[in-house]
């Protein structure tokens, strides 16, 4: 029923958009004052492509955007749409494979798309960036922190802070809790992980912290962590920066860490984010205490634009946006603005747009300038999880704006 | 010390569940001279039975573990299905070749089915706490109940299906199917039952296995049995493909490499000596290690 009742809307909203475009009214440029019409739709559609990972090991993610995209293009739309124009998002899949990311960017070029948000891991996004470059194609990801995915005069932007900063965060913490040795355990395999450890590593230099342990694996696919930890227990670190993703963190990593005899701080970044969905019920879940995380924002942040966000995506959802939601839901407000700026959606003059270093972006993750290279100067919300043993939960540690001095 | 007996640990975990799963491949290669590639999707077959099944036998007040009951049926079903619709079909017209390719198809089959399934989709599962959470400990290195119950099950299942195949007629029919099939048929044995038994007892053991990795690493998804099913099959190469101990030992051998090369050479290049191994191996042992090198039939 609700079904039949959406496709109605949806066919009554094609035929008024119909109609419009019908009437001969000149939809080249659509005046900014139109766009406070109580939603008449001026011009013609926008189209926005976006990729996301809704199968494969990071489906989670895939979920996370298009649910916060939604969210983002129904407000928009209900606001009378950018520049009068209503938005529509065509959605493509990465399986969380650089091959198939590029074949969706593809498959989305090919529909005549020269607006692109996505992906979301770097290890995809990095495969598609010379592609955006060639193509003249505008990409805004909400969350590849690579650092090697933006550079300055391209087509690639971010809503999210770089591996840089993120890696240099958690060394700064760990010198301000009092930890001098330090370990890691990473993916040598994976860019995420890599960036993350090649990030940390130089920042401890600097805060004159030693790291004195590394252990790698070769892939993600990898199940069995416990030599790794193991020798972190012989190095006598209590502090291990582990840059994983969560399907990792959750089942493997954290529970086999502890029972290799590891007993001191687990650090990781914002892929430990909706962990606590995948842990092992009945398991002795205390293990998940005194793991620390870098990440976006956090959903029980009191300030007015995160309560709002929260809020609405609950009611729609009925779930708490995780911070890959809240980038893609900033992300899409970041091209609503360049949009607004540049009038008109040709992908050169967004970018232009974009490329400008004084606009001011205020979104759930913080109020921010792009820097020269497309990367946002903002601050990293530190989280940890605590447990009674029976379930995890998360817990708001500190904001930290800008990396201490040496 | 203590790193070495932690590493042996991890090791024989490992090791053991790569030899319950080379078994698979071993005696279906034994009796039919066909790599049943889909065998280590069998193992993912297994997981999400026993993530289905788990509510149902906590509510019928057993514990979580008894779901591999379920999961040894289902297996066998699936297993058995696949060589009646599948496999035996393509014997009697095809080629060995067709068939390779037809075990290859069957394991994208079930992996993209598997995906097709709503409650199944793409995103992995995590199981929940099979056995008793805890251990005890040995000169300072814990040893979990899991990993203590992975070994011993493993050992136990190993030493029964080789009495089984040494001592009882369907286990002597098997052998004698793998030997030579028309003078089986002479003998009076059944060979088209006999290698249906086969099929059953290989998935079902997949089923176990897939118990013990679950209990391990508690994650479930649709391409988990691609990896581990291409370790196990090495792990049976390297024993000796066909032999049921070959398959003991070649897993354990797997299982250990892995281990010792991450704890004493490098932590990212276990799978790069696991492979160099084999290779080692293969060239001066062609049929493995305890492979007895016969011509090929005509």
């Amino acid at each position: 029923m609700n079904k039949k009742l959406a496709c109605l809307l949806l066919a009554a909203c094609m035929l008024v958009s119909l109609a419009a475009c019908g009437s001969g009214a000149s939809t080249t440029s659509a005046a900014p004052e139109a766009s406070g019409d109580a939603g008449a739709a001026t011009g013609e559609e926008i189209t926005i492509g976006t990729i996301s990972p809704n199968t494969g090991s990071l489906a989670a993610y895939g979920a996370a955007v298009t649910t916060a995209v939604d969210l983002a293009v129904e407000q928009i739309n209900a606001a009378g749409g950018i520049n009068g124009s209503q938005v529509k998002i065509v959605n493509a899949d990465d399986q969380f494979d650089p091959t198939e990311c590029l074949n969706a960017f593809n498959s989305l070029v090919s529909q005549g798309i020269g607006l692109i948000l996505g992906s979301v891991t770097s290890g995809c996004t990095s495969a598609i960036t010379d592609a955006a470059n060639e193509e003249q194609v505008c990409l805004l990801t909400p969350s590849a922190t690579a650092d090697s995915i933006t550079t300055a005069d391209d087509y690639v932007f971010r809503a999210c802070y770089a591996d840089s900063f993120q890696g240099a965060i958690a060394a700064a913490y760990a010198k301000q809790s009092g930890y001098t040795e330090v370990g890691v355990v990473y993916c040598a395999a994976d860019t995420y992980s890599k960036g993350l450890y090649d990030s940390f590593n130089a920042a401890c230099e600097k805060y004159g912290v030693t790291v004195k342990a590394v252990e790698s694996t070769a892939s993600l696919d990898v199940q069995d962590y416990t030599n790794q930890f193991a020798s972190m227990v012989k190095a006598g670190v209590q502090f291990v920066y582990a840059p994983y993703y969560y399907d990792v963190i959750g089942p493997y990593i954290v529970t086999q860490a502890r029972a290799a005899g590891y007993k001191g701080i687990i650090m990781g970044a914002d892929g430990y984010d909706t962990t606590p969905d995948y842990v092992v019920d009945g398991a002795d879940l205390s293990v998940f205490n005194d793991v620390y995380y870098t990440n976006h924002y956090d959903p029980s942040d009191t300030s007015e634009t995160v309560q709002a966000f929260v809020k609405a995506y609950e009611a729609k959802f009925g779930s708490t946006p995780n911070a890959i939601s809240a980038l893609a839901y900033d992300a899409v407000y970041m091209y609503k603005q360049a949009i607004e700026t540049a009038g008109s959606v040709d992908p050169t003059a967004v970018r232009d747009a974009l490329a400008d270093t004084t606009a001011v972006y205020t979104g759930v993750t913080g109020t921010f300038s792009l820097d020269s290279t497309g990367t946002p100067a903002k601050g990293a919300s530190i989280i940890s999880f605590t447990s009674d043993g029976t379930k995890v939960t998360t817990k708001f540690v500190d904001v930290v704006k800008e990396l201490p001095a040496a | 010390m203590s790193t070495f007996i932690q590493t042996l640990i991890v090791g024989l975990r490992l090791g053991s569940i790569y030899a319950l799963v080379a078994l698979g491949y071993t005696m279906v290669y034994g009796i039919i001279r066909l790599i049943n590639f889909a065998h280590g999707d069998f193992l993912m077959v297994g997981g999400y039975t026993m993530i289905f099944t788990i509510p149902v036998t906590l509510a019928l007040g057993l514990p979580a573990w008894s779901s591999v009951v379920f999961a040894i049926l289902i297996c066998a079903v699936v297993g058995v299905s696949t060589e009646l619709v599948a496999y035996r079909p393509i014997r009697k017209r095809g080629t060995s070749m067709t068939a390779l390719i037809t075990a290859i198809a069957v394991s994208l089959l079930l992996e993209n089915l598997a995906q097709a399934i709503p409650a199944i989709g793409p995103n992995p599962v995590v199981a929940s706490q099979f056995f008793s959470t805890g251990g005890f400990s040995v000169s300072g290195v814990t040893m979990e109940w899991t990993t203590v119950y992975t070994i011993v099950i493993s050992a136990v299942v190993m030493v029964v299906l080789y009495q089984f195949t040494q001592k009882t007629k369907l286990g002597r029919a098997m052998r004698c199917v793998s030997e030579d099939k028309e003078a089986s048929i002479l003998m009076g044995i059944n060979v088209n039952n006999t290698i249906v038994l086969t099929f059953a007892i290989g998935s079902g053991l997949s089923a176990v296995a897939a118990l013990m990795y679950l209990a391990q690493y508690p994650k479930v998804y649709t391409t988990m049995g691609a990896l581990l099913g291409l370790k196990a099959f090495v792990a049976a190469v390297l024993g000796g493909i066909g032999v049921i101990p070959g398959a003991m030992l070649g897993g354990l051998i797997i299982g250990l490499v892995e281990s010792f090369t991450t704890s004493y050479v490098s932590s990212s290049m276990a799978d790069t000596f696991v492979f160099l191994i084999l290779i080692v191996v293969l060239i001066l042992k062609p049929a493995g290690i305890l492979g007895k090198n016969v011509g090929e039939k005509v």
